[in-house]
């Protein structure tokens, strides 16, 4: 997980107005303060994306000299393994985020409330978000396996017949899926159980006074309020289906028959199996603009159904 | 005295004192991968102590760096980075491209300082990997550990199949027939397949060169790096034996199986035969619980079986000094003595032709006849399909196989298929070589 922000910070948006006159300091003790970031930040990140951007206009080739143009961007449309990749990723992206958003707000809701069962319910739900995703694939490739593993066994005990998960390119996308659901609900649970002790008591007890049930509560005062964390915590799951494909290495390496290549690893392929950087830049470009215009839009989107509290 | 302030003066301090006080040692690094199953991570670390402590003017490090493919990847960016590695065990069928992208050292001089000719040098080893250790009379890589794809097979369940283990399939017709008997189902589950084999990538592209081979075909040309033949009836009609395997007699399970899974069926005797590297043969006499023994690859034309396994290079980028040591570790590892004791601990057969007269390698073989069947199989050996962008265009075979083992797509189609994106991948090469003109 690689967030550092909170959503905190994107619920109390006023907070930073108000403190406006604190930051009226010499400009030289927080440039100074910067710096340290400021180095890494351009040595490690913006320099890279420069490097990427113009890598992707360069067009290389055996024994020729390298040139500029658009041929990288020309190729790397035709390739249908790249259209492939957009198609999985994108199924990825829906079947990961849909579910894992709504059952780690269906979670955070059932076990708001304090006790003993339900704090013990909470860590049990957060507990895979311990678990390195590397570790929790390989661990994955025993549950899965045909026959003899957890997932069958325990399958065939109900009389159902035992399945390729890994080894069947109709399955395969679906276990990663699974997978990536089963890491990620307890993570963003976090999130919503965080939002949710922002929710004013005295609203739900209003409401409930006015009879409203606990279903029309949730819509109409327990939502809203959560926008600001929804909004957070979509933008986070998309892009974690975009940067996170360690389980795609250990598991599948994209296989079987291309069936769970998705963007990252497309990219990874193009840099190191076939040494084609060209084409891996442009490939990258591509994604992060498209990464960039969805968390825009999806912010823009969920921040006009926003309430905040003020 | 030394040592003892070192540990006291701290990590920083102990690394000086060590380059201080080893000033003459030669630091070296050796990549080397774990490809198969097994505990060889451990193993190649205590021989490089040993080395280490037999060489006091080297200083060798052992890198592990993953898998066969993970290692090129750490090769090729250690050699962009400018610190080449001293000495890498690599894929066999890399070196090729080494070779064309100018990334390796011919040994030739360093083999003409100890008095040999290339020819000599190579005549060592198993006549079946001269072709992938040496380009055009050069030699560019030592022999280090090597396989070739084994069927393994369960006596228990070719006896209660009612099969004599003492008559291994010998042709497919034997093997189709063998596998049709071995099958069982319950229901409608399968509680024993008939054959299993890993379909995972690198190593479905291995065993299904080597199945074209046996059927006839070269697979690839052997004297050039821009043609692949999986179009050709060859390497069609090894395809449509899988697909027959799977989809018409039903012996073995659809879509793609990965060599744990394979490996799992076999110990729980949930498979009767299995496809795997001899490379495996330790782990699975380690884990075999009832009696196996193993035979060769069963043949449809002509015995074969392409050879797997790493070679030693020196990549380009090193110094004399640095070269002259590699050179002596690759030489202390590919020893009879070394390589035997290598093969004997892994499975893999020893390169060194003289490892086999050494007596410990002699009584190993009347104990083990399951490696003796390895060994005897070279003499049936081929080279392993090397060309340019060798990992692309290995993957466009396995995405067309693994397409046909899951239903997806005829042979024919996945092949044609696999062609088209393999001659894409290989274009920048014969572009500028077989089809450019002189000027």
């Amino acid at each position: 997980m690689s967030s550092t922000t909170l959503p905190g910070a994107l619920a109390r948006p006023t907070s930073a107005v108000r403190r406006r006159p604190a930051r009226a300091r010499p400009a030289v003790t927080a440039y100074a303060l910067l710096l340290p970031s400021a180095v890494f930040l351009l040595g490690f990140t913006y320099w890279p994306v420069v490097q990427v951007l113009v890598g992707s206009f360069s067009v290389r080739g055996f024994r020729i000299a390298p040139h500029w143009g658009l041929d990288n961007y020309a190729r790397l449309f035709a390739d249908p393994h790249f259209g492939n990749a957009v198609l999985n990723n994108l199924l990825y992206a829906v079947g990961t985020v849909i579910p894992s958003v709504v059952l780690a707000l269906g979670f955070a809701v059932g076990l708001r409330e304090s006790g003993r069962v339900r704090m013990a319910m909470r860590t049990l739900v957060a507990l895979p978000m311990l678990i390195p995703l590397v570790a929790a694939a390989a661990l994955f490739v025993f549950v899965f396996l045909p026959g003899g593993g957890l997932l069958d066994w325990y399958l065939a005990k109900l009389g159902v017949a035992s399945h390729n998960w890994l080894g069947n390119p109709s399955l395969a996308l679906g276990s990663i899926i699974a997978i990536t659901v089963w890491k990620n609900t307890g993570y963003y649970m976090l999130f919503f159980l965080a939002g949710l002790a922002g929710v004013p008591q005295e609203f739900l007890d209003a409401a409930k006074i006015d009879g409203a049930g606990p279903i029309r509560r949730f819509w109409h005062i327990t939502l809203p309020l959560l926008g600001p964390t929804l909004g957070f915590v979509a933008v986070i799951a998309t892009l974690n289906a975009i940067t996170q494909v360690d389980h795609v290495i250990v598991m599948t390496q994209g296989g079987p028959s291309d069936a769970t290549n998705l963007l990252l690893y497309y990219i990874y392929q193009q840099a190191h199996q076939n040494y084609d950087l060209g084409l891996a830049s442009a490939a990258t470009v591509v994604s992060v603009a498209a990464l960039l215009a969805l968390s825009l839009a999806s912010l823009k989107t969920l921040e006009r159904g926003m309430h905040y509290e003020s | 005295m030394r040592l003892l302030h070192a540990a006291t003066l701290g990590a920083g301090l102990a690394l000086a004192l060590c380059y201080g006080t080893a000033q003459a040692a030669t630091e070296i690094d050796l990549f080397f991968p774990v490809p198969v199953q097994g505990k060889l991570a451990s193993e190649m670390t205590r021989l490089v102590d040993v080395f280490n402590k037999e060489h006091p003017d080297i200083h060798a490090t052992a890198v592990y760096t993953g898998s066969y493919d993970d290692t090129n990847l750490k090769t090729h960016a250690a050699i962009e980075a400018g610190k080449s590695p001293a000495a890498v065990i690599m894929s066999a069928n890399f070196v090729r491209e080494y070779v064309i992208t100018d990334e390796i050292e011919p040994l030739d001089p360093l083999i003409a300082k100890d008095g040999q000719t290339p020819a000599q040098f190579m005549d060592q080893f198993w006549p079946a990997l001269r072709l992938n250790a040496t380009d055009q009379g050069h030699v560019y890589g030592v022999p280090f550990h090597n396989s070739t794809p084994l069927l393994y097979y369960s006596v228990d369940a070719f006896k209660d199949a009612g099969l004599d283990p003492d008559k291994p399939p010998v042709t497919w017709q034997d093997w189709l027939d063998a596998a049709r008997k071995l099958t069982k189902h319950e229901g409608n589950q399968t509680t024993r397949w008939g054959v299993m084999m890993p379909g995972t990538y690198d190593y479905l592209g291995w065993i299904t060169s080597g199945l074209a081979m046996s059927n006839g075909g070269q697979f690839y040309n052997q004297d050039y790096g821009g043609e692949i033949y999986y179009t050709a009836p060859t390497t069609i009609g090894a395809v449509r034996f899988i697909d027959e395997l799977v989809h018409k007699a039903r012996v073995m399970p659809e879509g793609v199986t990965d060599a744990n899974a394979v490996t799992t069926a076999f110990f729980q005797g949930r498979t009767g035969m299995m496809v795997l590297s001899t490379g495996s043969l330790s782990f699975v006499r380690e884990n075999m619980k009832t009696p196996y023994r193993t035979a060769f690859m069963p043949r449809k034309m002509v015995n074969a079986a392409p050879i797997g396994g790493a070679s030693l290079i020196l990549p380009k980028g090193n110094s004399p000094e640095r070269q002259a040591a590699a050179w002596t570790l690759m030489k202390w590892l590919t020893s009879p003595e070394i390589a035997g004791g290598w093969s004997r601990f892994t499975g893999y057969f020893a390169p060194r032709i003289a490892a086999y007269d050494l007596p410990e390698m002699k009584s190993f073989m009347t104990e083990h006849p399951d490696a003796k069947v390895a060994v005897d199989q070279l003499a049936y050996a081929r080279s392993w399909f090397a060309t340019y962008n060798v990992v692309g265009v290995r993957k466009a075979l396995e995405d067309g196989v693994q397409a046909v083992l899951s239903g997806r797509a005829t042979p024919e189609v996945a092949m044609a298929e696999a062609q088209k994106q393999a001659d894409g991948l290989m274009k920048p090469y014969v572009d500028q070589t077989a089809l450019k003109l002189p000027e």
